[in-house]
């Protein structure tokens, strides 16, 4: 697939997204600013009572700005996942045209994700500018390097999402619905990923099998390096880890399709 | 009263002919809804490894609460779910009218027309993780006081039916989406937490303004604090005011319903 395509379909997926702008901010504001609140309150609570000022390594405002970017990051990490879907292309036949124009169709359905990643992007930009300004802590540092170094991660953790489901969406040359394998896949990467915690809350033990798992580099790597909790050497590391998970995963998924393609019958619903 | 029954009979044994003829996705989501329990259980487990207490309850207390949030989930899963996620589509295609030539309660179809199988079982499982809760608790709980608590997480039940049903009404004005779905998604999410970890203005918004927070912690509550008259009172008038509202708007929602495609 050529870069100008890729670029396209891109472009016309984020133009497609950004038509009910309003809707769009509104919802946004709304949701966002109470999952913050939901957050402000429940850490408030586990301070309070624990009558502890460093959690995790983190103070309250700390706390609570790790969670905010959570928020964010898991938007943008996980993207449109229940649009737009490669199970629904299955299910509707779609899927049939892809076998015969001459594009990838896994290159193309990601370019069209990316695209419509553009709301989620600039909700990240703008309460994600916000937010250290607003919250400010000691216990974390929001620097340029930070920032750079974090782009990457949110890049390589959004592909790792992105072929973490295509194997799972694969099971649709099976099954009649793979909405609940979606759900699953999103409840697990919260709580294994470091997106519903910071991992360095969890016992050693425990911390060590989430560290083995491919979740903490869908959200807790790239919201660590965003907050300056990650050095270089680290960041490197946990990227090049990242890498593999995608290899790996990219793989099932292919072997997934290269069998539901036998499966498939191309009549659709 | 006995018409609906034989007709809720009949929706019931057509789900479960359904839900035989896909086995794959019956498991699929029982799967999901473990998972969904589970990451609950996670959540709060490692919050308490960093504090005694959340919201003012120690482990074994939030067990219990989250047995009883389990159970309420499990209930609406089976039995509003599928319904809620549908109604959005029946305004914005037209397809209600069917609903209203019947002569029966178009609220009671959109309500309760598809009975979800598979997450009945997963709600006999939560009642499975209830009674463990219970059985771990290390204090006696009055007989009286369960029995209160059954009545008033079933008013919970109800209480959270309208709520939802009534973040979906505005579809009959949006002309298109699914209403403030997105937004009831979010702002459930303080269902599942202590009540009292919100101080101040939200303590008051999320028991009197958008009572969420009534739902599961004030029944409750009456485990640990015996049923005072105050809780019960106030879980009743909530329940009796969701669905007075959810009746008036639905009466305004049918009048500016422009039957299909609308």
């Amino acid at each position: 697939m050529t870069a100008r395509l890729f670029l396209r379909v891109a472009a016309t997926e984020a133009k497609k997204r950004l038509s009910y702008r309003v809707d769009f901010w509104l919802q946004a504001c709304v949701v966002f600013l109470v999952e913050a609140m939901l957050a402000w309150f429940v850490w408030q609570a586990v301070f309070v009572e624990s009558g502890r000022d460093r959690i995790a390594g983190l103070d309250f405002h700390g706390a609570v700005l790790y969670q905010v970017t959570a928020i964010l990051t898991t938007k943008l990490v996980r993207g449109s996942e229940f649009s737009d879907q490669v199970s629904d292309d299955i299910y509707t036949g779609g899927y049939s045209r892809y076998l015969l124009y001459p594009v990838p169709y896994f290159g193309f359905k990601y370019a069209a994700q990316l695209g419509a990643q553009t709301p989620n992007a600039l909700q990240f930009v703008v309460f994600g500018t916000l937010a250290p300004i607003v919250i400010s802590s000691a216990t974390i540092a929001v620097t340029p390097a930070g920032v750079l170094m974090a782009v990457p991660s949110l890049l390589v953790a959004n592909v790792l999402y992105y072929v973490m489901s295509l194997a799972l969406q694969g099971v649709a040359f099976w099954a009649d619905n793979v909405w609940s394998l979606m759900v699953a896949q999103r409840l697990l990467s919260a709580v294994l990923g470091g997106a519903m915690f910071p991992l360095a809350i969890l016992p050693d033990g425990a911390r060590r099998v989430f560290d083995a798992l491919p979740f903490r580099y869908l959200f807790a790597d790239p919201i660590e390096t965003l907050l300056g909790r990650r050095d270089a050497g680290a960041w490197a590391i946990g990227l090049a880890i990242a890498g593999g998970w995608i290899v790996v995963f990219a793989f099932l998924g292919h072997v997934v399709f290269r069998r539901g393609r036998r499966a498939y019958a191309g009549v659709g619903i | 009263m006995r018409r609906y029954l034989r007709l809720y009979a009949a929706f019931v044994r057509f789900a479960i002919q359904r839900s035989l003829q896909f086995r794959l996705d019956f498991f699929f989501r029982v799967g999901m809804d473990v998972i969904w329990n589970l990451h609950y259980l996670v959540f709060y487990g490692v919050l308490t490894l960093e504090s005694p207490t959340i919201g003012g309850w120690n482990a074994d207390q939030l067990r219990l609460f989250l047995g009883s949030l389990f159970v309420l989930d499990g209930a609406q899963m089976t039995l509003f779910a599928n319904n809620h996620w549908a109604f959005p589509g029946l305004v914005n295609k037209g397809d209600l009218d069917y609903h209203l030539v019947r002569p029966i309660s178009p609220l009671f179809m959109v309500s309760l027309r598809d009975f979800a199988v598979n997450s009945f079982l997963n709600l006999v499982i939560a009642v499975g993780i209830l009674v463990w809760a219970f059985a771990r608790y290390p204090e006696p709980i009055p007989a009286a006081s369960i029995a209160v608590y059954l009545a008033l997480l079933l008013a919970g039940l109800v209480l959270h039916h309208a709520l939802h049903l009534l973040a979906l009404l505005p579809v009959f004005w949006m002309q298109g989406g699914s209403g403030l779905r997105d937004v009831f998604f979010i702002v459930d999410a303080a269902n599942g937490r202590p009540v009292r970890v919100f101080k101040g203005w939200a303590y008051r918004f999320f028991t009197v303004v958008l009572p969420l927070g009534v739902i599961v912690n004030f029944p409750v509550r009456v485990l640990f604090e015996g049923p005072g008259l105050e809780i019960v009172v106030h879980v009743l008038l909530a329940t009796l005011a969701g669905v007075a509202v959810l009746l008036f708007v639905w009466r305004l929602g049918l009048r500016a319903y422009g039957s299909a495609s609308s």
